[in-house]
């Protein structure tokens, strides 16, 4: 432990700035301090690759002329970071798209840590960037009326002009069943006031219901049909 | 003093850490390697058709378009004296379990006559199934702990939707069913996530529950060998390759007539109406319910045409329905 004394106290200061729990003082301290002692540099250097594994980067290299301008170059990157908080999510485009350990990959790592400094939430933007992958997930969107609209021509007499989509739910039992979609999307072709939402709704859910019978017969795929049904307590 | 050592330690862990990750992330890679796969034609004969012998007991998932919520269901399936036992239970919420029992285990119903490719024999007017869907075998993929065969089912016209349709090799039981809309997206999605081939038979007939709900066990009838027109209406445009294969009359006083392509159903409902009829399309799920209003003789009809189907043909069906 080269770290005595005086760089003791910077040494536990350099872990609370990697540990995300530095005060805007400590790393001012620090970045000054680094400027003079080799020993700062040095324990940063440890640091940031003993930070570099836990993160999981798969070869963190780093040379001794990387490390040792480390300072520099936080001090350069605090430089930026008016313009970096103002773009961003290009930053963030940035840190994907370059992976490699080139200058920019140093760089961008570095502004994170100061960013991080700076009580900004990075990772989490950056997470949210990486990890959802939007066509996995379900779209819980209404059905789109464009595509009644490509329908073959209606029969002379009843082509009114097809209204808005609306959710159709028996509001009772969808309240107190929320992991159970009762909603039938209506799409009437005319506004429809002597018929009621929940008509409609249990009306359809019914035909379902039949429906299903001929479904778990006849395609081939056992009884998964069922899955489709809707049971009230009515019945 | 003890944030350095922790920072020391944390080296060691890491380091040690991340060899195993690199390793592991090397085998993912790596295909299974390809075996001879099966014909399409013995995977549908497969599906249709060994699934209804075997007693089982799994659960799966479900989650549709119109719900981000999953759903979960048990499923019990046994064979006594010839006769298939069907147990569907749902998981979430209120309970609720459909029983399907009577139906005889050689029974073949008409969408598996279709499946199989037996009725295309009999019929002069009707095609293949290569006709309707393109077929490909896409490999391999363990679910719920087995190995099953990945068929993509891609439909020619615009008149059905497609399937990604994940087979169990030992069992033909559908393990995993995507349903796939004009626009590759998933319409809904099943899974199953455990299945135990060796169910205490025992134990799943003596289960009884309070919400028990029959479910029409007969509801076409079995092994037809010609194909029959609906009584009463003239159904005259259905998409090519979709077949009469029963009609009911439901106690709500609905004439139900039911289709299928093998893969693909729908039915139609028809009921002689005084009150007002309101028309357009409903849709949940999957499901989409296309409602009409038909005028026969004066008398005014509610004519809805129920599945899996797209907007277009269901209009279309709906359109050129007569009555005789």
């Amino acid at each position: 432990m080269s770290e005595q004394n005086r760089p003791q106290t910077f040494a536990e200061s350099i872990s609370a700035l990697m540990d995300n729990q530095a005060s805007e003082l400590e790393l001012q301290r620090i970045l000054k301090a680094s400027e003079q002692d080799s020993d700062v540099k040095a324990t940063w250097s440890r640091y940031q690759i003993t930070s570099a594994l836990l993160r999981g980067d798969k070869a963190p290299v780093f040379s001794s002329s990387v490390m040792s301008d480390f300072s520099a170059r936080i001090s350069a990157a605090i430089d930026l970071e008016e313009t970096l908080q103002v773009d961003e999510s290009t930053k963030v485009s940035v840190e994907q798209t370059k992976p490699q350990q080139g200058l920019w990959y140093q760089l961008g790592r570095v502004a994170l840590v100061a960013s991080v400094a700076g009580g900004m939430v990075l990772g989490v933007n950056q997470f949210n960037a990486i990890g959802v992958d939007n066509s996995q997930i379900a779209s819980n969107q209404v059905v789109a009326p464009a595509s009644v609209e490509t329908t073959v021509s209606l029969p002379s007499g009843i082509n009114g002009p097809l209204l808005n989509t609306r959710n159709v739910a028996v509001q009772t039992g969808y309240e107190t069943r929320p992991q159970e979609n009762r909603r039938v999307m209506f799409q009437p072709r005319q506004a429809t006031p002597v018929v009621s939402d929940e008509e409609v709704s249990r009306y359809v859910n019914q035909m379902i219901k039949a429906h299903s019978d001929n479904a778990a017969m006849n395609s081939g795929q056992g009884v998964l049909p069922y899955a489709r049904v809707i049971i009230t307590d009515e019945e | 003093m003890p944030k350095i050592s922790l920072w020391l330690s944390s080296l060691v862990v890491a380091v040690t850490a991340a060899i195993p990750v690199q390793i592991s992330y090397a085998q993912e890679n790596i295909l299974f390697p390809p075996k001879s796969l099966p014909s399409v034609q013995a995977l549908l004969k497969k599906m249709s058709q060994d699934a209804a012998h075997i007693n089982y007991r799994g659960s799966f998932t479900y989650q549709n378009q119109t719900s981000i919520e999953l759903q979960s269901f048990r499923v019990e399936h046994w064979v006594e004296n010839g006769v298939e036992h069907d147990r569907f239970i749902f998981l979430n919420g209120p309970e609720r379990v459909i029983v399907r029992e009577g139906q005889p285990v050689d029974c073949k119903a008409m969408g598996d006559e279709l499946l199989q490719g037996r009725i295309s024999q009999i019929g002069k007017i009707l095609v293949d199934m290569d006709d309707l869907y393109q077929f490909e075998i896409r490999g391999q993929e363990r679910i719920a702990g087995r190995m099953a065969r990945v068929l993509q089912v891609i439909p020619k016209d615009p008149y059905r939707y497609g399937y990604f349709l994940s087979i169990d090799e030992e069992t033909g039981l559908v393990l995993k069913s995507w349903l796939i809309d004009e626009n590759a997206q998933p319409l809904e999605r099943y899974q199953f996530i455990s299945l135990d081939l060796n169910p205490d038979i025992a134990q799943l007939k003596t289960q009884m529950s309070a919400h028990q709900h029959k479910a029409v066990s007969d509801v076409t009838p079995c092994n037809p060998t010609d194909i029959s027109k609906p009584s009463n209406w003239q159904i005259d445009w259905v998409p090519q390759g979709f077949i009469f294969a029963g009609q009911r009359n439901l106690t709500s006083g609905q004439t139900m007539l039911m289709y299928t392509d093998g893969l693909t159903t729908f039915s139609i409902f028809i009921e002689a109406t005084t009150s007002f009829v309101p028309e357009g399309v409903g849709k949940r799920g999957a499901t989409l319910a296309y409602m009409s209003r038909l005028s026969v003789k004066d008398v005014v009809h509610r004519v809805s045409v129920v599945g899996e189907i797209p907007v277009a043909a269901a209009a279309k069906i709906a359109q050129n329905i007569t009555g005789q």
